[in-house]
């Protein structure tokens, strides 16, 4: 074979073998494009829960109450309040000015709306948590209301996809002896920060961010929380609770049911301003 | 025929157990009613309890008064059962009245039955009133 003819050959097979590595390519790049994303894995998934982690600082697992020992409005997030945004506070002075004729503005909570964070934490009812290393699983006697924290390294769900719910979706992490739960994705209506007058408003701004601590003992949870919400108020609202432990109930099945408030004067009279 | 008797308090009363489901807006934290009537019906639900008494007034009208109480899962560890109220019987009822002065609803605060027992809600550990 002379000169011409080994060139020949060699770029046939030149060619040939590109041609053949870019229909690979292509069809690799195809292959991948058709395949669908690998589905994460659940919280309860035997290969998440047994992935190599750092042991965690401690277990919420058990029934917890808020603690009421200093007085009746512990379950409250304030007064103080932050500064308010006009619209938020256009509602609180609404509400204080029925509060002082004895009227009851917007009511949600007794009218069977969710409570929502933060205020279903601290309703007169415990929450039962069971905690495993990926999550943290939370039920409040009071309407069964149900709370994920997630704790495997998951980032927030994209915004263009999440389910927004009135407690949000919680993703935490831990910080020393402290787990921090970041949580956002709120609903936005019949959602409020108080009940009985104070009627700030919760939007779908809000973000919660709880700094949870077990203090020495075992018995007594504390929540620092740091809550924004650029729609109703300015900067960030702080607030700490402390949660008991309580060891001698069990949380049962509770719902608000239509007939529930049909006995009751105080929640179908003029007393009662939407 | 039954009295009615309204009892004003100057102390401020308890009554966060209630509004950890309605708001208290409508209620008077500062005073207290008690009335005696007869029970026509007493409600073991969640996520509260209710009792509608018949309460005669001082024209001799029944007026139909709803106490609103805490869950059963408080009752219970203040003395309560389903059937410890049942239609028929006398009771001596007290609770915080509407601020609008309008009658037929109150919020619970405590009951004596006619065996002479006084049930309240709740003990202080789970939110009730410290004694």
């Amino acid at each position: 074979m002379n000169m011409f003819g080994r060139t020949a050959i060699a770029g046939a097979c030149a060619a040939a073998f590109a041609l053949a590595s870019a229909t690979l390519v292509a069809q690799g790049r195809g292959q991948a494009a058709a395949a669908p994303p690998a589905e994460p894995l659940s919280a309860l998934a035997p290969e998440n829960l047994s992935k190599p982690r750092p042991k965690a600082p401690f277990d919420l697992t058990g029934n917890w109450f808020v603690d009421t020992s200093s007085g009746p409005d512990a379950w409250r997030f304030g007064p103080p309040y932050p500064k308010l945004t006009p619209k938020a506070q256009k509602e609180y002075d609404t509400g204080m000015k029925l509060l002082k004729e004895g009227k009851v503005y917007k009511d949600d909570i007794g009218q069977c709306w969710p409570a929502g964070l933060p205020l279903i934490m601290t309703r007169y009812w415990p929450t039962a948590m069971i905690q495993v290393p990926t999550a943290v699983y939370m039920v409040s006697e009071f309407m069964n209301s149900f709370r994920t924290i997630f704790l495997d390294g998951r980032a927030h769900t994209d915004a263009d996809v999440v389910v927004r719910t009135p407690n949000g979706e919680s993703v935490g992490h831990w910080e020393g002896d402290a787990m921090v739960v970041d949580t956002r994705y709120f609903r936005g209506d019949h959602h409020w920060m108080d009940q009985g007058g104070a009627s700030i408003p919760a939007g779908e701004q809000l973000r919660i961010v709880e700094r949870i601590r077990l203090l020495p003992g075992g018995k007594q949870l504390e929540i620092a929380y740091t809550m924004t919400d650029p729609e109703n108020w300015e900067g960030e609202w702080k607030s700490t609770k402390r949660f008991n432990r309580v060891n001698d109930i069990d949380i049962h099945e509770v719902e608000c049911l239509p007939d529930l408030n049909d006995h009751l004067k105080s929640t179908r009279s003029k007393t009662q301003v939407q | 025929m039954k009295r009615l008797l309204i009892a004003s308090t100057l102390v401020v009363m308890f009554i966060a157990p209630v509004f950890a489901h309605h708001s208290p807006a409508a209620f008077e934290a500062s005073k207290s009613i008690t009335l005696t009537g007869t029970v026509k019906e007493f409600r073991w639900q969640n996520p509260h309890t209710w009792i509608e008494v018949n309460v005669p007034n001082e024209k001799g009208e029944q007026v139909l008064w709803a106490f609103e109480l805490t869950s059963p899962t408080y009752l219970v560890r203040a003395g309560w059962k389903s059937n410890t109220l049942k239609p028929g019987d006398k009771v001596t009822i007290s609770g915080r009245p509407l601020k609008s002065g309008e009658p037929g609803s109150a919020i619970f605060t405590s009951v004596t039955l006619a065996d002479g027992r006084t049930l309240g809600e709740r003990p202080a550990r789970l939110g009730g009133e410290a004694k």
